[in-house]
Order: structure tokens, then sequence, then C-alpha cells
């Protein structure tokens, strides 16, 4: 049965994946307007009435703009406050978070206690890496979601987070909900291998956490990935 | 602390600034703006120091010439030998004429009741030798940078016929020494103030649209969860924390409503949240990726990008409900939309030869125009006077900031020691 199952999960997977073609961009440059504004054009409809001596006279009538200097004054204050506020308590520092790239790091010492990371046991493999603009879980890695699968089902207390990534081209927000596909690729996995819904959660880091870094296909292949981890570490 | 000490004495915000900068490590260097392109023909003025009745205050002549200068729409003419007036009448406005000068400011500052202070300012027709403007605003001496900057955006409108950009606020994100900070700053980057600072990624921060919070995305928890924050008092609230990942923040017209991307049903769709109630009522369904939403400024429609044809494209639905329409159809990847305050342009990401570029449409006519010409352009931004697109690249693999004119013609570049990206700009 094991046999039919993985062609058949990674078809359905990969069926829900579309390949974009590229195409040429029909965009036209416009060619650019000479500039119309000047200041004579400027002044004809304005006040070309009003006389230049009329100091007092007119600053009277700006202070019919009184109004909207009182709201500027109104914003100026809360400028001020934010830059005060900012300047001295506004700093909200956060804590480190863990991902799966710094999961070597995390409590050796219970290396060898753990199943999780014993570097001969498949459960330590927790890197699975994509094509280009691609969700689809690559063959290689159908051992390991099995070994998790299994893990986490006879660990009921376990949990997993499933983090995305993608590589850095284009817009963060559509690279973190590519991620998003990425990750849930994987859960879904997990979850037609029988692991519980409550035990697995899919999120995305987008491109924010690359692990290689440079503007090259070498480095954007290490970066396409999703980073399983266990609650805790 | 500079503001509150230049709040209670009157002392010399720029030479505050300059110590501030002296104390400060280099990673502490203020942003630098470059000039790429300009106008065909750029507007002489000439602006006069104005007359201080204190000689410590900030001039607030130095902050409109840099402003006007910097927009690419002006030529500031030298006036180093020209003394401060203070009375229009006095102005030699033949001479300036002959100068070259098409307008000339003159203004002055004085003291007001409560230790405030006035800045009266006049612009004046050189050519046709007439008043253009005569203009007064109070403030407080430390407030002096942000009324010059009022100066510039009235100079600006009465030569240009539109609103200036220069009084407005932008936020970014920093990525320096290992650390990611969420900033404010002035338009013209001076000002600049982290309101957050994490060792975790913050990305997609948006201006409610008083200016008053900034909802962000924020990486402190090993998930995107989406915050707003009270600029005013630095506290924060997630209003998005659900199951899977919280991001894409976009504010309604009327700040009562945060529109996100959730996952908590399904691979990444549209979620409006009720900010009083924190209720996130799905708005997209449908299995494909959906994210990025932007409400149009009369609150009638939302913008997103969504793969839903095969590739990532900006769709427009009708908040009301009903059909879904999509927006962009010129190659196969436009995304990060966002709206001319009008509310009749888009400016979004465009993919062409696998360059990443800054384009805008004409949401009447259909029109597209491309308007950088670099290669990793995101988060364009528009201005409040809808004139000027703010947006991030990557220039020698570092992120830069921005700012191109709607018509592409006037570029400028914010750089500073660190990587700055995702910039948005305050309405």
């Amino acid at each position: 049965m094991k046999h039919l199952f993985w062609p058949a999960l990674l078809a359905a997977l990969l069926a829900g994946c579309s390949g974009a073609p590229s195409k040429d961009a029909l965009i036209e440059d416009r060619g650019v307007k000479a500039e119309p504004a000047k200041p004579q054009e400027a002044a004809k409809p304005a006040d070309a009435a009003k006389a230049a001596e009329a100091k007092a006279a007119e600053l009277k009538a700006a202070d019919a703009k009184a109004a909207e200097s009182k709201a500027a004054e109104a914003r100026k204050a809360e400028a001020a406050k934010v830059q005060t506020q900012a300047l001295t308590s506004a700093v909200t520092e956060v804590k480190p978070l863990q991902t799966g790239a710094a999961t070597g790091a995390v409590q050796t010492h219970n290396a060898a206690a753990s199943p999780l990371r014993d570097p001969n046991n498949p459960l330590s493999k927790r890197r699975l890496q994509y094509d280009y603009d691609s969700a689809a879980i690559k063959e290689e890695y159908g051992a390991i979601l099995e070994a998790h699968a299994k893990y986490l089902k006879g660990n009921k207390a376990a949990n997993v987070i499933l983090q995305g990534h993608a590589d850095e081209r284009g817009s963060r927000e559509y690279n973190l909900a590519l991620g998003q596909r990425r990750s849930e690729g994987v859960s879904k996995a997990l979850q037609l291998l029988g692991v519980p819904d409550a035990q697995v959660e899919a999120v995305s880091l987008g491109e924010e956490k690359p692990l290689a870094e440079g503007n090259e296909e070498a480095a954007w292949r290490q970066n396409r990935r999703v980073e399983i981890l266990y609650q805790g570490e | 602390m500079a503001a509150t000490l230049s709040r209670l004495a009157p002392m010399p915000r720029f030479l505050l600034s300059l110590l501030l900068l002296l104390l400060a490590s280099a990673a502490q260097a203020a942003m630098t703006i470059e000039i790429i392109g300009g106008a065909a023909r750029k507007i002489p003025v000439a602006v006069l120091p104005f007359s201080m009745a204190q000689p410590g205050w900030l001039n607030p002549a130095d902050v409109v010439t840099s402003d006007l200068s910097r927009s690419g729409y002006f030529r500031l003419l030298d006036t180093r030998d020209a003394g401060p007036l203070d009375d229009p009448r006095n102005v030699p406005l033949p001479a300036w004429k002959g100068k070259g000068a098409d307008a000339v400011v003159l203004g002055q500052v004085l003291p007001a009741a409560n230790g405030k202070v006035e800045v009266r300012f006049w612009l004046l027709d050189a050519v046709r030798q007439t008043s253009l403007l005569a203009m007064a605003y109070t403030t407080t001496p430390a407030g002096l940078r942000i009324a010059a900057h009022r100066v510039a955006d009235a100079v600006h409108e009465k030569l240009l016929g539109e609103p200036g950009p220069y009084s407005g606020r932008i936020a970014y994100i920093l990525k320096r020494g290992g650390r990611y900070e969420l900033q404010v700053a002035d338009a013209d980057s001076q000002n600049a103030v982290t309101v957050v600072s994490s060792p975790e990624p913050i990305i997609s921060p948006a201006w409610s649209p008083d200016g008053a919070r900034l909802a962000y995305v924020s990486f402190e928890d090993r998930k995107p969860v989406v915050y707003v924050q009270s600029l005013a008092d630095g506290t924060r609230k997630a209003v998005a924390r659900f199951r899977g990942s919280n991001s894409a923040p976009a504010w309604s017209p009327d700040g009562k409503r945060l529109a996100v991307a959730l996952s908590k049903d399904e691979t990444s769709q549209i979620y409006l949240i009720d900010l009083a109630s924190g209720v996130a009522a799905r708005f997209t369904r449908g299995g494909a990726l959906d994210t990025e939403p932007v409400f149009s400024p009369d609150g009638q429609w939302l913008y997103f990008t969504s793969d839903r044809g095969g590739s990532p494209q900006i769709y427009r639905a009708a908040l009301a409900g009903g059909e879904i329409k999509r927006v962009t159809f010129e190659g196969d990847y436009n995304v990060s939309p966002d709206l001319s305050p009008d509310g009749k342009t888009l400016a979004f990401v465009h993919r062409r030869d696998g360059r990443f570029l800054v384009a805008t449409k004409d949401l009447a006519s259909g029109q597209t125009q491309v308007l950088t010409d670099t290669t990793h352009d995101e988060s364009p931004s528009f201005a409040a006077n809808g004139r000027m697109i703010l947006y991030a690249t990557l220039v020698g693999g570092r992120g830069v900031l921005a700012t191109v004119s709607v018509d592409g013609r006037v570029k400028q570049r914010l750089t500073q020691s660190g990587d700055l990206r995702e910039p948005a700009w305050g309405r």
C-alpha cells in the first residue's frame, strides 16, 4: 500500500500547483509631457488682484486660516508627543525567535536521549526544499515525512510547527503566502498519513529568514524550504 | 529626549540635531538623499533667509530651500548675500527677476503668546511683481521644522497647483546590527524615531488614516502576527494572532477595520477585522492565495493580490459583496497594490524580464506605465499629495528607499547605513 501511496499523494499535490509560464509584458512606457505649471499661470486664477503692499491686511486674511493653523498646531503637538514618547519609552523590546535554522544549537545535551535529534534517525531531518514557484513535495522526502507522522501518532503530546519559506524575489507578502502554501502542503501530507490536525500548525516566514544570503539561484534554492520544528525547540 | 529638551528651552533644533549626530555612533548616521533626474523645466525660486526675532531658532528658509530643491521641480537661487526681509514691499523684485527668479519667498519668525512663535511668510511673483500668498502658522520653537515643511507645502501648491508632499511622515523598516527597527521619520527622512526594535523580522507597516497608529507584522513569536501600535504612548495589541499566518494589514478609510491575510481556515485568505470587537470576518474564498489587501479611499472597494488565475495578479472586489474582477493583465506577475488618494490610480510591482518594477495603472483608461528602471522594487506607497510614490529597492545589494513622481521624471533615493525596506507614506 505504501508504495502506491506516495506517488498518489505527490500527484495530488502537484495537481494543485500551477506553474506560471513567463511571458513578456505588454506595458507601454509613455512619453513624458512638458511641465505645465509656472508661477505666472498660477498667479492668474489665484489672487492677481491682491497687491503686494497689503501686508497687514493679508495677514489678517491669513488669520482666516486660523482654524487651519490651530489644526496644524494640534498636529504639531501630537507629532512632538510621538517623538518624545517614542524616544523615551515607545521602543518595544521583544524576545528572540527560534527558527529551524537554529535547532542545531538547541539543548545538545539531549541529543542522545531523543530520537528527534539522533543524526541516524530520519526524525532529525527537518528540512524540505522546493523548486521555483512550486509547493510540490519532492519524492525524496517521503521517508522523512512518514517517520515524523509515525512519531507524532505515537506521541500525542508532541506538536510541530511547519515554517514555510520562499526565496527573496518579489513581494514580501506574496512570498509569505507562497511559504504558507508550502507548509500547508506538508501539513496535508502529515494528515493524510494519519496525524491529527491539532498536532500540526502550518505557518510561513516568507522570505524573511533565508538560510543563504545571495542574489542567485544557488542561494534561492536553499531558501525555498519548509522547516519542521517540534514544540519546545 | 531631544524633543523634550528643545521644547522646554528655545534651543536651536538644528544645533541639537548636530549634537546628537556627533554623539551617535556610525550606525546612527542620518539618511542621505540623492536626487536622480528632475523636471525638464524647473521653476526658479529665491528663498530669502527669514527674519528671526531670536537668533538661536531654526531658520525655516533652510528647510524650505532643502524641501523645494529636493523635489526636482524647483531650482533654488543663491540667496546667501540677501539679507532677511520682513516686508514684501521692500523686496527688490526687478533685481530678483534679473537674476532669473520666477518667485521669491520671504518670511519672519516672531515670538507669540505662551512661549510660542509665529511663522509668517509671503510668496511673491517676481515676473508680474505681485503677491501670490501670505500666511502665518503658530507653533513652538521645536515645531519650526514642521512649520517650515508646511511653508514648503504651501509654496509648492501655489506654484504647481497640487499639494506639496513635504510635511508628511514615513514609516519603514531598518535592518542593522542584526536587529529590525520600525522607524517613523519626516518625509525628508529627518527626525527618525525607532518605535519598535526586534531581533526578528518586521514587515508591512501601515498607517492608520489619522496617523496616530501603525499596524505591522512581527515574527517575534515563531510566526507572523499582526499588531496595532499607538504612536502616542508606544502601547500595542496583537489584533490577529490566529492559528497559522497573520499578515498584510490595511486600514479602512474610517480607521475602524483592518483587512488582513489569514491562513486560519485555508491558505492565505482575506479577512476583515473589526478593531472594536476583534472579530475577523472572512472576505475571500477558494483555494487560491489571496493577500496584500488595500481599501479604495472611498471605502467601497478592496484591491488585493491573488493567484486565482494561475499567476499573481491584482483583483478588485466590492466590500458590499459581488463579483471579483481582475484589474491587471500585463505579464505574469503584478503584486503589492496601493491606491492614489483620489482612488484613480493604482500603483503596483510589475515583473518584466525578471526585473521587479514600480508601475501605475490609470483605472479609468486602463493605461499602464512603468516608472522605474531598477530591478528589485517592492512596496510602492503613494504620498498624501498623490504625486509621488515611495518604494523600496536594492542598490549594490543593499536596501534603499526611493521616490518617483507619478510621471516618472523625478527620482530620489534615501540611503542609510543598514538595510531600508517596507516603506509606507503616512496619509
